[in-house]
């Protein structure tokens, strides 16, 4: 019950701040039914899957304070999961995207044991090789398909609500629209919750935390799963609305730098961050994918506009747009 | 049985012997104080006992337990809080937040750490300040904030670290007026590693005194400053013989 309702509890945003994110959510609900095109539907659920990408690695990577550029090895074992079940034994997405989110969970308890030994940059560092290392294990492992990646074949009729295949995209955009909320008030309630205390402390200073109870390794361990579960749940659902996964598009450094990023850009530690960044890059990544493509010259431009755009945060502001907001609301108020 | 019993500590840091061969004990709701010049191992004797280090040689009994190389966080839950001689805070917590934090080990509800917190708040005067963030406080007000949270977890003994540096004479006695009340209305019992002799001497209902990494003295405060091995230790050898003669 105090969990529901702590999940609920917006109370400590400016009233401004909730009338705008009350409008997005009720144009989020009915985007579907306004003109769109093709391509702005692709966009708007690319946009709610990094959203909720975004909000998993918040709690690690945000409340805690753990730079985590490897998010993509668990993104990769959702997908190849419900990929090679529906493939090889028919198993339901709503069946192997929990069994993903487990593997995932547990490979995330093996990974992070040894890598919360180390700080800072070490950290990060450690998460993208242990995330390229898992990506060319499944390129060169026949048995998911190895660099050729999988397919996953239509199953009868459609619409298919057990194997999320739909010929229309507003099915696979009201699902993840679901999970976006989903994500939305879980990490309303993660914030305020013992946990989120304790992460935003260690943030601080492990030194302080210990002092205090935390057993903060553990403590590290156990967001770090949870932003996993996170994003292995939205990998399974990438599986079935892509139809097709490969390890280069799954498990990449593009990826976990871009989930990383996204969440930066918008303010690390801030419930609505994430959301924040992912509306601004999705759509510029997009677009620039669409433009890019008919220059060939101009490849790596994207990533030039990335790495600016880290360099700027690194340089400015830290906690991201929500801590310029912060700040500028601040200098008015005195 | 004492509340800590320290048997034959010594902890070494490579060729260098921070403490060597330190035993005392520590009954409950006594005031003790712990002080030495520079460099003496007060804050290795502390970090041993808060279990950041985990000692080289004896070991730690606490509340009957023997504690030898526990974790901090165990100890914390043991009932050991303490607080730190430097305390940064950078992040996002403010006052409340914080003090939740260690409120937090006892319980998992929010509702409940919420409560506790604002009430230690209410105690401690820190009331008004509930939504600031702590780093834009002034020191005085950041070291009752510290004590706060540190208080938030219930401790038995609580290990205050260089409390009264940085604060002038009049903060320097409302802390003191503050740790008075943390021993006598909540019955915890203190322990302060301290520079400044002034606190010590006014608090404190025995002092024990370090020196090159040992322990060369302990006593009631008013014996302790006629000691000549104390002088000593923060005079040097000639004061003692010129101004006070051979004893």
């Amino acid at each position: 019950m105090e969990v529901l309702k702590s999940a609920f509890d917006f109370s400590d945003f400016p009233k401004i701040d909730l009338c705008v994110a009350g409008a997005v959510g009720a144009f989020l609900l009915v985007f579907p039914a306004l003109p769109h095109s093709g391509f702005t539907m692709a966009t708007m659920i690319q946009f709610l899957m990094f959203s909720v990408y975004g909000m998993g690695w918040n709690t690690i990577g945000g409340y805690g304070g753990q730079v985590d550029l490897g998010k993509a090895q668990y993104v990769g074992i959702g997908a190849y999961t419900t990929a090679v079940m529906m493939i090889r034994w028919d198993v339901p997405f709503w069946v192997s995207m929990p069994i993903g989110m487990a593997l995932a969970v547990g490979w995330s308890f093996m990974i992070g044991y040894p890598l919360f030994r180390l700080r800072g940059h070490y950290f990060a560092i450690a998460t993208i090789a242990t995330s390229l290392i898992l990506k060319d294990v499944f390129e060169s492992w026949s048995f998911v398909g190895a660099a050729r990646g999988l397919k996953i074949p239509i199953k009868g009729e459609m619409p298919n609500f057990l194997f999320l295949q739909f010929r229309q995209d507003y099915y696979y955009y009201y699902i993840i629209l679901a999970f976006f909320f989903i994500g939305l008030f879980y990490l309303n309630w993660f914030r305020h919750s013992r946990i989120g205390h304790q992460l935003r402390c260690i943030k601080d200073s492990e030194d302080v935390a210990q002092s205090l109870g935390i057993d903060a390794h553990w403590a590290k361990i156990k967001a770090y799963a949870t932003a996993t579960a996170f994003v292995a749940a939205v990998g399974s659902f990438h599986a079935c609305y892509n139809f097709n996964i490969e390890p280069e598009d799954v498990m990449g450094l593009d990826l976990s730098v871009l989930i990383a990023l996204m969440a930066m850009l918008g303010g690390a530690g801030s419930l609505f961050g994430p959301i924040i960044g992912a509306a601004i890059l999705v759509p510029m990544k997009s677009f620039l994918g669409a433009w890019l493509g008919a220059r060939a010259g101009l490849i790596g431009l994207d990533l030039i506009i990335y790495s600016t755009i880290i360099m700027a945060i690194a340089a400015f502001e830290p906690r991201g747009i929500w801590g310029l907001i912060t700040r500028l609301r601040q200098a008015r108020r005195n | 049985m004492a509340l800590l019993d320290v048997k034959g500590l010594g902890m070494r840091f490579g060729g260098l012997e921070a403490n060597w061969d330190i035993s005392f004990q520590v009954e409950a709701g006594e005031l003790v104080g712990l002080i030495g010049p520079n460099g003496a191992g007060k804050s290795t004797l502390f970090n041993c006992i808060a279990g950041m280090h985990s000692p080289t040689v004896g070991n730690i009994f606490f509340r009957g337990q023997n504690v030898t190389g526990y974790r901090a966080y165990e100890m914390a839950r043991l009932g050991l809080a303490r607080t730190f001689q430097v305390y940064v805070a950078t992040g996002d917590l403010n006052v409340l937040e914080n003090v939740m934090v260690g409120a937090f080990m006892r319980t998992s509800s929010l509702v409940k750490a919420r409560t506790k917190a604002e009430g230690i708040l209410e105690n401690m005067n820190l009331a008004s300040l509930a939504q600031e963030r702590v780093a834009n406080l002034p020191v005085a007000a950041q070291k009752r904030v510290v004590m706060a949270t540190a208080l938030a977890t219930d401790p038995e003994l609580l290990l205050l670290d260089e409390v009264a540096a940085g604060l002038n004479p009049t903060e320097m006695d409302d802390m003191i007026r503050m740790i008075r009340w943390v021993h006598g209305q909540l019955h915890v019992t203190v322990m302060v590693v301290e520079h400044v002799m002034e606190l010590v001497m006014k608090l404190s209902h025995r002092v024990l005194v370090v020196e090159s990494g040992r322990l060369i003295a302990e006593g009631e405060p008013s014996d302790i400053v006629r000691r000549p091995e104390v002088i000593k230790a923060y005079l040097g050898e000639r004061y003692v013989t010129e101004q006070l003669g051979e004893e």
